[in-house]
């Protein structure tokens, strides 16, 4: 059989940040696997809150003001990291270097509030369903914003010893997807064990 | 970027560009060498095998279960024993061999059959096998402890709470299955991206081969389901571990989570393994009919929307529990549902056989043993959906002998055709004809006599997982004829491992392309080079091999480095080339990664602080797997 020349692939591009690279496509199977595990914890709470009598068992609901800041300090992290993920699109590894510290320095901080927040609670996950599944959720969270900050300190070392360029920046890419996600993923968990007993008790 | 060149340019390979290929694909030999092998076929391989080993091992158990239920009142096992041996039996078969063999076939094929060298994340692809090595070799070695799991493949709280599953036997289940999840997920996503972004040139969606959609649709399942199993049995592995209270219902909680969790799992689970068997099942009935399959349109979609409706079907396991009215006729529609796109596909296929000349080799017996199964118990099932029938027979042999049907002939004869199919190319041998159709006739005659009589048991009553029964039941003869049956079973597969292992020496050698069939896999050497295909093929219609026949040329990509390990990306849909991927060499790191990740689960069996421990493990052996080597590759 003859065999033809059909494409020739010599000059086309061997790195790509963006939705060329399988990278790219396996971070987000990665987040829509975790997405399913942040939907399977919701309904579970929400399957045990619908066949309680008292929900929480206390009858009151956690307080709102630190949950809220640290929305608010997630949500102001993303803006770093989208900052930091533009500065390296236009080459800038300052920017990157910059952007991504600042982003590690907030979540830490949301680490520190969560820690003193949690240790505040007047309930053990022991003691019911109720505080099972909130110590459980919480727990689960807390532990990727932890991952999240350990690997995105290792990006910042990396970008402040220059390893990423505009080219050369899948790492960053990847880095700053998974980042958004840990910060959404906290929307629902947010909503449903602040908000939740405030709307659905009363 | 055109695909026809203006000018027609034909190619001559160089033997020295051969041997740089072949050295840049290398897979280093020898004990170490072993832990450090990305190459997608070496893994695919590995799976395969190991899978089959699960199999053996796992049908042992079912052997000794039915060696004990032969007659009444036996004492050949005891009850402990019997309710471990059941449980190990379900939970190898379902977790530790058929999905894991299923993603073996899928990996090792897939890639080949849509014209690459490797997949998307040849790392990850290792390191998903060692966790299920890891993982299967924990689990069954708690048997030869005597510490299984003996709580069902179900595991039903409260039965697997700490009060009734004192020791470690749950929480070797519990922990074990989370973590193999991990291997199937990785495995789901690296097939998701390879077929979506690294087909060959020319092959759009509307020309995959039929058992690359199967695999496709198996991926997103998986990517859908395993996440409930996983959130289910962590809720079990902190009620036991930390003393949670999620299925305690003095303090608030709800045993039933884990039926919905489970379940909302477990049915897409046997769809999963279903679904790469129906692809299976269209690759063989193509090529052995040797012509176009009728209706491939209608085919993927049924499969896809297999897929869709299979999510919608989990309550029917818990007709017996007591849940409400409405819900449960939504879920009586939704399971009587399947029954039409599983239709379409039988409709398909008839229409595919009628008149073509087939070629009644091997494979093509399994897909044809296939039918006659899988349509006994696809009518079985439509009787189990009904709920009053499903709470007269809830819990006995009926449902043992439907699941068995079900499962066998929908998952085990494909596979074991399709084992018969890609053995030339596995191995560059066929096995033996003979031993082929004495390995199908004994296993479908075994198979018959084996689980047919149960549905008779189970209509009388003789309820499952219970270790005997008295001589007064009546039980005595259909179930040692049972037991008969199962020897004969068991026999057929052995005909198959023992032709396998002899093929290997004194097979026929097969040549690229034995059975005529259309697909890429066949247009490279049996067994392939480590870099699958010698120039990546361009495919113009969805039988290639067949087409170039026909024509009497073909062409191809070029311009590929000979130096690194490099792939083409093509578009999602039309798969037009958009760029190159380079691929990792091998490495040792994935290995350490599953170490790491398996010393913490492990640990978790008897002491939380080991997650603290895995974490920071896995972390430190993640930034190694990632941390870039100088020199800093540039732009090529």
């Amino acid at each position: 059989m003859r065999v033809i020349n059909g494409i020739d692939a010599t000059n086309m591009s061997r790195l790509h940040p963006d939705q060329r690279a399988p990278l790219w496509w396996g971070i987000l199977g990665l987040i829509t696997i975790e997405s399913a595990v942040v939907l399977a914890f919701c309904v579970s709470y929400l399957y045990l809150a619908a066949h309680a009598e008292v929900w929480p068992p206390s009858g009151t609901a956690p307080p709102l003001l630190w949950p809220s800041i640290n929305l608010g300090l997630l949500l102001l992290s993303c803006m770093t990291m989208y900052s930091a993920g533009q500065g390296i699109n236009h080459g800038n590894k300052r920017r990157l270097a910059i952007g991504v510290t600042t982003s590690v320095l907030l979540a830490s901080l949301v680490l520190v509030l969560r820690t003193k927040e949690l240790m505040a609670y007047d309930f053990s996950w022991q003691d019911h369903a109720y505080g099972s599944i909130v110590w459980t959720i919480s727990g689960f969270h807390y532990v990727h914003v932890t991952s999240m900050v350990l690997g995105s300190t290792a990006i910042a070392i990396l970008a402040w010893r220059g390893y990423f360029t505009r080219e050369r920046q899948i790492g960053v890419v990847v880095d700053t997807n998974y980042w958004y996600f840990v910060c959404i993923a906290w929307v629902p968990f947010y909503l449903l064990l602040y908000w939740g007993p405030r709307l659905y008790g009363n | 970027m055109t695909h026809q060149s203006s000018r027609v340019q034909e190619r001559h390979d160089s033997p020295q560009e051969i041997e740089q290929l072949t050295r840049t694909w290398h897979s280093p030999r020898g004990f170490p060498g072993w832990f450090t092998h990305v190459n997608q076929r070496m893994i695919g391989r590995r799976f395969i095998i190991t899978g089959f080993i699960f199999f053996l091992l796992a049908g042992v158990l079912g052997l000794l279960i039915r060696t004990q239920l032969a007659g009444p009142e036996q004492h050949f096992l005891g009850p402990e024993l019997y309710n471990q041996f059941f449980t190990m039996h379900g939970t190898v078969m379902m977790f530790f061999f058929a999905i894991p063999v299923m993603e073996g076939f899928a990996i090792y094929v897939v890639p080949l059959m849509v014209g690459t060298r490797d997949m998307a994340f040849p790392r990850l692809n290792a390191f998903g096998y060692y966790i299920y090595l890891i993982g299967g070799i924990v689990l069954f070695g708690s048997l030869l402890v005597g510490m299984a799991p003996d709580a069902g493949w179900f595991n039903y709280v409260p039965l697997a709470g700490k009060e009734y599953s004192p020791g470690y036997g749950v929480d070797i289940w519990t922990t074990m299955i989370t973590f193999i999840e991990v291997s199937a997920l990785t495995a789901a996503v690296e097939l998701i991206v390879t077929i979506l972004r690294l087909r060959a040139p020319g092959m759009s969606l509307n020309r995959m081969p039929p058992f690359v959609w199967a695999a496709l649709v198996m991926s997103f399942m998986i990517v859908f389901a395993m996440p409930a199993v996983i959130v289910s049995s962590t809720l079990l592995i902190l009620d036991r571990l930390v003393d949670t209270q999620f299925f305690l219902v003095e303090s608030g909680g709800q045993p039933l989570l884990w039926q919905h969790l489970f379940w909302f799992f477990g049915h897409p689970e046997v769809y999963i393994i279903l679904v790469p068997a129906l692809g299976m099942i269209s690759t063989i009935i193509i090529t052995f009919t040797g012509r176009p399959i009728f209706g491939y349109t209608a085919l993927v979609l049924s499969v896809v929307s297999i897929g869709f409706v299979s999510f919608g079907l989990w309550v029917h396991h818990m007709f017996t529990t007591g849940l409400p009215q409405l819900g449960m006729s939504f879920f009586t529609a939704a399971s009587v549902t399947i029954a039409i796109p599983s239709g379409v596909q039988i409709f398909c296929w008839i229409a595919s056989l009628w008149g073509a000349k087939i070629r009644f080799a091997t494979p093509m017996l399994w897909v044809l043993g296939f039918f006659a199964i899988f349509v006994i118990g696809g009518l079985t099932g439509v009787m189990i959906a009904s709920i009053p029938f499903d709470t007269q027979v809830h819990d006995t042999f009926f449902l043992v002998a439907h699941f068995h049907y079900v499962l066998i002939g929908g998952a085990v004869f494909p596979l074991m055709g399709a084992l018969y199919y890609w053995w030339p190319k596995f191995t560059g041998r066929l096995m033996s004809e003979a031993g082929g159709k004495w390995s199908f006739w004994l296993a479908f005659i075994g198979f018959n006599i084996t689980f047919f009589p149960m549905h008779q048991l189970g209509l009388e009553g003789m309820p499952r997982r219970v270790y005997t029964y008295t001589a007064e039941m009546g039980w005595g003869d259909l179930n040692s004829l049972s037991t008969l049956g199962s020897f004969v079973l068991a026999a057929g597969f052995m005909v198959t491992l023992i032709n396998a292992v002899w093929s290997l020496y004194r097979g026929q050698p097969a040549g690229e392309n034995p059975w005529n069939a259309p697909t890429l896999e066949w247009a490279t050497a049996s067994p392939p080079p480590a870099y699958n295909y010698r120039h990546i093929p361009i495919v113009e219609s969805r039988w290639p091999l067949w087409d170039w026949q026909c024509r009497g040329e073909r062409s191809v990509v070029t311009g590929l480095s000979h130096q690194q390990r490099e792939i083409v990306i093509t578009s999602v849909l039309d798969a037009d080339p958009v760029g190159v991927q380079i691929l990792p060499s091998p490495t040792i790191w994935p290995f350490i990664a599953a170490v790491a990740a398996s010393s913490g689960f492990i640990g978790l069996i008897f002491h939380p602080v080991f997650f603290v421990m895995g974490f920071f493990l896995v972390f430190f052996a993640l930034v190694g797997w990632f941390w870039p080597r100088r020199p800093w590759k540039e732009e090529a």
